[in-house]
């Protein structure tokens, strides 16, 4: 069953928040720096969020994750030439179609492709592809063109277009990261309630008296007018109200299923007990890194598929047993494939196209789209088939009940996986 | 944001007339991590030009390799054969680990050495400097493995820090954990590895745009046949390939020397540095190019000296305009170091309460997330990174539990204390003079010493009130005072410089 508190995890009123402020929240309830969710809510007096909003969870495979190792064309002689090391033996290949399967690190996400709660969205990619790690992030977490470059994110201009106003960010953060920093796709053109979280950060013990000194200071204009002071301070703000509550949530989660003990694991896990305990977050954010395997490939990226998808798995057993799973899609996304040839030190080169995965007890299980065809030159890079952006188009719309044309700034024709 | 300069006068030197104490602590605060005393003093009364020679010196402290290094350094070759030679197995895993334990240790090691060395007040510009250069010539101990390549690859940056822009870029080509870090060492004629190539131009030289995918794949064979051996680099002729590659427009049978002075003549080359300086030190705000481009071409003319780059950016106008002052949200290290020399620390030889923290806040010495650095600014601050921020400031009020330390730590601190090394945390006699002084009078020095401008009236009066004892006239308790300071430390205000 969903955990409900009591009394709301956060105040969906001024009055609620005027209440808290009564229980230790203090000088807060008067501050002109007040978190951006009650500035929204005091303007907007619209009705809570309702429980069952959809909520799309993204996982960043940092690097570059090698598709054609990930999802192996176990029939195709080309593969087999190209990857004279690297290949995965046709007998070792987890079946998912008579000509591919998935690598063998990635049993927990087989089972869950064969119980239909896994979509693989084969050989997504865009036109003029980049090969910097740093561009084609950005062009994958802006929505961008190749040749465009964007300033917002596209789950930013998702809380731009959806959230303004909305109800969303009445009530606590519309966006939670797990990450260090904030990621580029939350980057939005207004400002919208969002939260980040380090695996292993917290635990302080806090003097209550200068816990108010601190609320007075940061509600002043303090030394500095400029920008960064002002970002500063609503940052703080914003935290000095999450951060007690969201610790209060973690430290009391019972996880149904077992997680695997690694950092991205426990991400997750931090994940479903905020969605357990009902914030109104639309999308959270987690990363994985280091897909980047010039060198070596084949145990790095073994023990990266196995992180992968036992966590993967953890988290959507742990949804189920919540009953929570309905609610929730979880998407990974990487900033390129690796090229299709391995290079002379058993590892791969950047690429373009790669396949992605789309998990949920909602989803359109199984292969989709189609495979890249491999009748390449050495060094020759994959066709993309399916527009990353198509992708997109398709949570937005279908997943997010939120029109993407606005976000992506053009059309992009849906998929059958949600 | 608005500039107040054109392009035409931002980098010419600042006026005399216009150097003032405010002037001092600016450049100090930018340029190091604070403006501790006797320095701010000792800049104004020197003038600009002079405190710019010191801070940017020709014979620049260098960082000194520590003990833990030298070691794993001279251990390295032997370790090396012993794995060769053992066949795989328990005695194989237990060396690997053997290895990997001890480069761990040795980076915690050189990361409390190095913060010791950069607090300095005499190094911390230098310190700095090469920090930033590590920030552009990154490498990263998660790759690179041996702590000893990591320490080398900094003395490389050291040495030719503030010399001829394209002789750092050539010795960062044969930096030993360098050609590990972008696997150069497993590129060879007719299998060149691109990777070293492709960041040369894109994060090291030119920025993204300046390059086509063949210029990388052509300099990629440039730099074929770079190998390095337990730190010491070697050029193998036999991988190198020395046929005809055309870069740029240009056909040669061009080396990997040639690639970087051809990319030095590339039109964004001047410019490149200049905007990794402003990222680094000046604005989360990107100046617009025709500012980065009449800087680039200046110091183009100046044959990409290093040093005279650092002191035209660093005298220029545009560095002590207005808009720049106390808006700049300090990196994790800069906040750390800067609270030790505002509180007159020295840095604990404790990896646990230093290391930690920085690491939580999203800086890890000698490990930066890749390639890019770190990107700094506003994506160093988050609700967790905050909240790391303020536990950093009340653990430095908090005297360190000796009996919750493990044995090693004790020992470094009983080391530490034997070298006369100073206050690892802030002792009541530090604010005992404030206790003299009326709450009016406490609150100013309290807010003089930490913040970078002046406080606005209602952010004083909150501070005053919080010291004002409740008879009045008094002075505050030093409790009160301990308070306010931590208060301070944590406050919005004290995160900018």
């Amino acid at each position: 069953m969903p955990t409900n508190s009591p009394t709301p995890l956060f105040p969906t009123t001024r009055r609620e928040f005027l209440q808290l402020s009564g229980r230790g929240i203090g000088l807060l309830a008067f501050s002109r720096f007040a978190p951006a969710f009650l500035v929204n809510s005091a303007l907007a007096s619209t009705p809570a969020p309702e429980k069952d909003r959809s909520i799309l969870v993204l996982v960043q495979l940092a690097g570059g994750n090698d598709g054609l190792n990930t999802l192996v064309p176990f029939e195709d002689a080309n593969y087999y030439r190209l990857r004279p090391t690297l290949a995965i033996a046709k007998e070792k290949v987890l079946r998912a179609s008579g000509t591919l399967g998935l690598h063998p690190s990635c049993a927990a996400l087989h089972r869950l492709l064969q119980d239909g709660k896994l979509a693989i969205v084969q050989n997504v990619g865009y036109p003029n592809p980049n090969r910097s790690h740093f561009r084609s992030s950005e062009i994958w977490e802006t929505a961008s063109a190749s040749s465009e470059f964007l300033a917002t994110g596209w789950i930013g201009r998702f809380m731009d277009n959806a959230c303004a106003g909305q109800p969303a960010g009445a009530a606590g953060p519309v966006g939670v990261h797990i990450s260090n920093g904030v990621p580029q796709s939350f980057l939005s053109a207004s400002v919208h309630p969002t939260f980040g979280l380090l695996p292993g950060a917290g635990n302080h013990h806090e003097n209550e008296e200068s816990r108010q000194l601190l609320e007075t200071l940061a509600n002043q204009t303090g030394a500095a007018g400029n920008d960064s002071a002002t970002f500063l301070r609503h940052t703080l703000m914003d935290s000095l109200v999450t951060e007690k509550k969201v610790q209060r949530v973690l430290g009391g989660y019972q996880p149904s299923a077992t997680y695997p003990r690694n950092p991205f694991a426990a991400s997750l896990r931090n994940v479903a007990a905020l969605i357990a305990a009902g914030l109104p977050t639309r999308v959270y954010f987690v990363s994985l890194g280091g897909f980047d395997t010039h060198s070596n490939q084949a145990n790095q990226q073994a023990n990266l598929l196995t992180t992968l998808s036992e966590g993967l798995a953890a988290f959507q057993r742990d949804l189920e047993d919540h009953k929570l799973d309905g609610q929730v899609a979880t998407m990974t996304f990487s900033e390129f494939g690796r090229r299709p040839s391995e290079n002379e030190s058993r590892g791969t080169d950047h690429g373009t196209a790669a396949p992605l995965f789309v998990m949920g007890s909602r989803v359109q299980g199984g292969l989709h789209g189609t495979a890249p065809a491999l009748n390449l030159a050495p060094n020759e890079d994959l066709a993309f088939t399916t527009d990353f952006r198509s992708v997109y188009a398709t949570m937005l719309d279908r997943w997010l009940a939120c029109p993407s044309e606005p976000v992506l700034g053009g059309k992009f024709r849906g998929l059958p996986i949600v | 944001m608005q500039l107040s300069l054109s392009a035409a006068e931002a980098w010419q030197p600042l006026p005399a007339a216009e150097w003032n104490t405010e002037a001092a602590r600016h450049l100090l605060r930018r340029a190091g991590w604070s403006d501790p005393q006797p320095e701010a003093g000792r800049a104004t009364a020197d003038g600009l030009p002079l405190t710019l020679r010191r801070l940017f010196p020709a014979d620049p402290g260098l960082f000194p390799e520590p003990r833990l290094i030298a070691h794993l350094r001279q251990d390295t070759p032997e370790m090396a054969r012993n794995l060769t030679s053992t066949s795989p197995g328990a005695d194989k895993q237990a060396l690997l680990r053997e290895a990997r334990e001890r480069t761990q240790l040795a980076v915690q090691d050189m990361s409390i050495k190095w913060l010791q060395y950069a607090a300095q007040p005499r190094n911390m510009a230098f310190a700095k400097w090469v920090l930033f250069l590590s920030d552009v010539y990154v490498v990263g101990i998660d790759k690179v493995k041996n702590a000893a390549l990591v320490w080398q690859h900094f003395d490389i940056l050291a040495r030719n820090a503030l010399g001829s822009a394209p002789e750092l870029a050539k010795a960062v080509s044969r930096s030993p954990a360098m050609i590990t870090y972008l696997d150069l060492n497993q590129s060879k004629r007719g299998a060149p590895n691109e990777n070293f190539a492709r960041e040369l131009f894109e994060l090291f030289l030119l920025g993204e745009g300046n390059y086509t995918e063949n210029d990388i794949k052509e300099a990629a064979r440039a730099f074929t046949g770079y190998r390095q051996q337990f730190g010491v680099f070697r050029f193998a002729p036999g991988q190198h390939d020395p046929a005809t590659k055309t870069i740029f427009g240009r056909g040669g049978r061009f080396t990997g020397d040639d690639v970087i002075d051809l990319a030095f003549q590339q039109p964004a080359a001047g410019a490149f540095l200049p905007h990794e300086m402003v990222k680094f030190y000046l604005s989360d705000s990107p100046l617009p190019p025709a500012y980065l481009n009449e800087l680039g071409a200046w110091w183009r003319r100046r044959n990409y000296d290093l040093r005279e780059l650092a002191q035209r950016f660093f005298g220029s106008r545009l560095f002590f305009a207005p808009e720049f002052r106390g808006e700049f949200i300090k990196s994790p290290v800069q906040l750390y170091l800067g609270l030790v020399q505002d509180l007159g620390l020295s840095v604990a030889p404790l990896p646990r309460q230093v290391l930690v923290p920085l690491r939580q806040m999203g800086q890890t010495l000698f490990n930066p997330p890749n390639v890019r650095g770190w990107v700094g600014g506003r994506t160093w601050i988050n609700s967790a990174t905050l909240s790391v921020r303020r536990s950093l400031v009340e653990s430095l009020f908090a005297p360190i539990d000796e009996a919750l330390l493990n044995a090693d730590e004790q020992l470094e601190l009983v080391a530490a204390k034997a070298a006369g090394n100073g206050n690892l945390t802030v002792p009541d006699e530090l604010l005992a003079p404030l206790a003299r002084l009326d709450a009016a009078a406490a609150t100013d020095r309290l807010l003089g010493n930490f913040l970078a401008l002046p406080a606005a009236p209602p952010f004083r009066d909150a501070v005053r009130q919080f010291l004002a004892p409740v008879h009045a006239d008094g002075p505050p308790t030093l409790r009160r005072l301990r308070r306010a300071a931590v208060t301070l430390l944590q406050s919005p205000e004290y995160q900018l410089c």
